[in-house]
């Protein structure tokens, strides 16, 4: 068949935080070899993969799962990612085999059993990947499933200057993904706007659940009280 | 004991911290090392899962031949998919001869069928998986990290932190502008006049050209 070339901002686009040019350069890559992705780089500040208006995915490798010590860092990052986005898949990728390393021997343990039952108890997708090349591909079918939910990225890549400034002043809500600041940068014509709006207008322009758009707007509705300033 | 009736057509009943198993898991391996740590029932005649951990949620195992095989074990999940009204939890041999089948069989499990699928590298990595299952369906909800509840934190201090992103103002600002139009609504709908008694006249400016300036609109949308 011959590649489609859909119109900018009508493709999948996926969101990496800045952070994984370092460590997953060849996912990255991989999602751009990949025909018809757009791969946005943005600081994100914590959340590796953004794949839609919902969901988040967590690439972990497979040693910092085994490990106990790891262990309370990566249920608080879990618990950081439930307060901003109504899905979460995590990633377990195995750790790239360096020659003649034998000591590094895959064995199980207790942590890692009581990890994985936890994340299924919580309704959190486990996926398994052998290498960075293998998770750039699920992370693809992953948007594509998502993009079939009609909860897919598209925006366009270019934010005006005055949308510019906005998107700091959304991103400060608290537990607000990258991607909805994003969506009311696009969305809302100005931001006297978003603060003037219903719920349920803050839900479709936002891309959000209702109960998420409820909490947006009784934050921007909240009275302030210099007593409770710490 | 009550039993479950034969033909695997109702729910079945699982008392806690027990688990019911199919009678063809009688004399595994993976039975035997369950076996001290958690109580097994043994039934014949269940109908398309190998464990259920309770009446709401069970195991289907497939094996390293099963994957070697072929696609067979595609049409008993999709059955099972489609039949049940249960939590599926799919656990799958990932050994040195069956790897290379491990990404299809996750594409089709996890991402069209949408259940939950965890790689084991023997029967005994598996009864030490599914120990810890039975574990997690017994205790508490609140328990799990990933379920409690969330404290929200005092929203002054990133009220603060909101209005500090507002060109022009820092931080002495911004609790000023606050005391005056108490939340980001009220400040979003303040005149440059009224803005003018908290700030200098620039900064009033630039902090109402901020809130009601419409983007450019952009051609084709």
């Amino acid at each position: 068949t011959a590649p489609r070339h859909p119109q900018e901002g009508n493709r999948a686009c996926i969101l990496v935080d800045s952070r994984e040019i370092t460590t997953g350069l060849e996912v990255i890559s991989s999602l751009r070899a990949v025909h018809g992705l757009q791969v946005e780089i943005c600081p994100l500040n914590g959340c590796d993969y953004i794949v839609s208006n919902r969901m988040v995915v967590e690439r972990k490798s497979q040693s910092e799962m085994l490990s106990n010590t790891a262990k309370k860092k990566f249920i608080e990052q879990i618990q950081r990612l439930q307060s901003m986005f109504q899905r979460i898949c995590v990633i377990v990728e195995k750790d790239r085999e360096k020659a003649g390393d034998i000591s590094k021997m895959f064995r199980r343990t207790k942590c890692y059993d009581s990890l994985l039952t936890a994340l299924v108890g919580a309704g959190i997708r486990i996926l398994f990947s052998s290498g960075q090349e293998e998770t750039a591909d699920l992370l693809k079918e992953l948007s594509l499933v998502e993009q079939r939910k009609n909860v897919g990225i598209h925006i366009p890549t270019v934010l005006s200057t005055r949308q510019c400034e906005a998107l700091p002043f959304y991103l400060s809500i608290p537990n607000i993904s990258y991607i909805t600041a994003l969506n009311m940068c696009h969305q809302f014509s100005s931001v006297k706007k978003m603060a003037n709006s219903s719920p349920e207008e803050i839900s479709t322009c936002a891309k959000v659940t209702h109960q998420k758009a409820e909490e947006i707007h009784k934050y921007i509705h909240y009275l302030f009280d210099v007593q409770m300033l710490p | 004991m009550e039993r479950n009736a034969p033909g695997g057509t109702g729910p079945v009943y699982v008392p806690l911290g027990h688990i019911v198993a199919n009678e063809k898991w009688r004399g595994s391996q993976l039975a035997q090392e369950m076996q001290g740590k958690v109580r097994l029932i043994f039934e014949e005649g269940l109908a398309s899962a190998d464990f259920y951990l309770s009446s709401k949620s069970c195991i289907l195992y497939i094996t390293e031949a099963d994957l070697v095989a072929g696609h067979g074990y595609r049409k008993r999940l999709a059955r099972f998919r489609n039949s049940a009204h249960l939590q599926g939890i799919i656990i799958v041999e990932k050994t040195h001869l069956s790897e290379q089948y491990f990404p299809a069989v996750q594409k089709f499990t996890v991402l069209d069928l949408g259940m939950v699928l965890l790689p084991v590298a023997s029967q005994s990595e598996a009864s030490c998986l599914i120990t810890q299952l039975v574990l997690e369906q017994t205790r508490e909800p609140s328990k799990n990290p990933f379920l409690r509840k969330k404290h929200s934190m005092l929203s002054e201090f990133s009220l603060v932190q909101t209005v500090q992103q507002i060109p022009g103002v820092g931080k002495v600002k911004a609790p000023l502008l606050l005391q005056k139009f108490p939340s980001i609504q009220q400040l979003s709908n303040a005149s440059i006049q009224e803005l003018e008694e908290v700030v200098g006249r620039a900064v009033a400016q630039q902090i109402h050209t901020f809130f009601t300036q419409p983007k450019r609109q952009q051609p084709g949308t």
